[in-house]
């Protein structure tokens, strides 16, 4: 049994090979970036597939072995954890997503299929999401309006993530020339370095490309 | 994030044991635990040592900051200046609120550990409330944040 729980495995086919706790580590700090940006990110379900493969495989582990120890509570102790960790990050997916069903859509149709932010069930309930919305305001209001007040412009009127939130954030990789600001009080733009280790407060839209590939963490 | 994912967080550091049990190594998906031999220190996460200390299974032996000569001099340093001190451990508070609240019996003053550890606590929300104050009402668009843990 311990050797098939040590074993080293390779996630998706284009990442190198990571260990279980290395995955385990970078579903925590997705789980935090999620919990802390004001938007929705990048799905991250190659982390979430490889994980839920190695709960089930200790799970199947668990269950073969027969005595009521203490090494098999603890494992099974280990497990719980990430299971929350799991299921927390999805709910505060799913929470974002019914928030700003509309908006997030318009933004992955805009790009490319294969970085859509949604994965395909997410995808699918934001759908039924914004369906449904829109079902109720016609049954509920528009239908008893005037018609020529009926239509609905629903990129108009759907709520969007607030980009100018202020958030908390550690520097992970030195980043050089930040534009804070285009044009400051005296009329000079606001240029800042970004060293490793270093914590900031700022604007969330000015850190967004820089959540989004790993240089900073929010915290 | 609420108080209880940060204690989750808190449980993944690390803290040294005596167990009175003996287990060969074990291979969670984070990281490989122990041997535990009965009477040997070992290290292990702090979601660990608690849940075995409830079962009376370990004793926990605090981290080498939670004494009270060490954070009376922290505390001291921390009241004294305006800045932000460096904390011992990232989740000093939670930390120490884990360990005291099932493991008391193990750490020698608990009782003053834990005044001392919210005076800290205290020293340092009020200062970041009252420089988050002055960064509101000033037109500054960036601030950086040393030293101040979650």
């Amino acid at each position: 049994m311990e050797d098939e729980e040590d074993n080293i495995f390779s996630g998706s086919d284009d990442e190198e090979a990571m260990t279980a706790g290395e995955v385990l580590q970078k579903l925590e700090e997705a789980w935090m970036n999620e919990a802390l940006s004001p938007e929705l990110l990048m799905n991250k379900s190659d982390i979430i597939d490889c994980m839920m493969e190695q709960i089930n495989e200790m799970e199947n582990n668990i269950q073969r072995v027969k005595t009521n120890d203490l090494k098999i509570y603890i494992h099974k102790m280990e497990l719980e954890r990430i299971r929350y960790l799991l299921t927390s990050y999805l709910r505060i997916r799913i929470k974002k997503i019914e928030k700003y069903a509309t908006a997030i859509m318009m933004e992955d149709g805009k790009r490319d299929p294969d970085d859509a932010k949604l994965t395909d069930s997410e995808l699918q309930f934001a759908r039924e999401r914004e369906k449904n919305l829109l079902e109720l305001f016609q049954n509920l209001v528009l239908q008893h309006m005037p018609p020529n007040m009926q239509s609905l412009e629903k990129d108009k009127i759907c709520s969007k993530p607030n980009l100018d939130e202020y958030v908390f954030f550690r520097v992970n990789q030195d980043v050089e020339g930040v534009l804070v600001e285009e044009e400051t009080v005296d009329n000079r733009e606001e240029v800042i370095d970004l060293k490793k280790g270093e914590q900031h407060i700022m604007r969330y839209k000015i850190i967004r490309p820089l959540a989004e590939t790993g240089a900073v963490s929010l915290i | 994030m609420d108080s209880a994912e940060i204690e989750f967080f808190a449980e993944n550091e690390e803290v040294t044991i005596v167990p009175n049990f003996s287990k060969d190594k074990l291979f969670l998906i984070r990281g490989d635990v122990g041997p535990f031999n009965a009477s040997m220190p070992v290290t292990v996460p702090v979601w660990l040592a608690v849940s075995l200390r409830q079962q009376q299974r370990c004793r926990i032996i605090p981290p080498p900051w939670m004494d009270v000569e060490k954070l009376t001099e922290k505390k001291e340093e921390e009241t004294s200046t305006d800045i932000f001190t460096q904390m011992p451990c990232e989740y000093y508070m939670e930390v120490a609120q884990l360990l005291l609240n099932c493991a008391s019996d193990d750490i020698p003053y608990a009782h003053k550990i834990r005044t001392l550890i919210k005076d800290i606590w205290d020293a340092r929300m009020s200062k970041l409330r009252s420089s988050i104050q002055t960064f509101l009402t000033s037109d500054a668009t960036h601030a950086k944040v040393e030293r101040i843990t979650i």
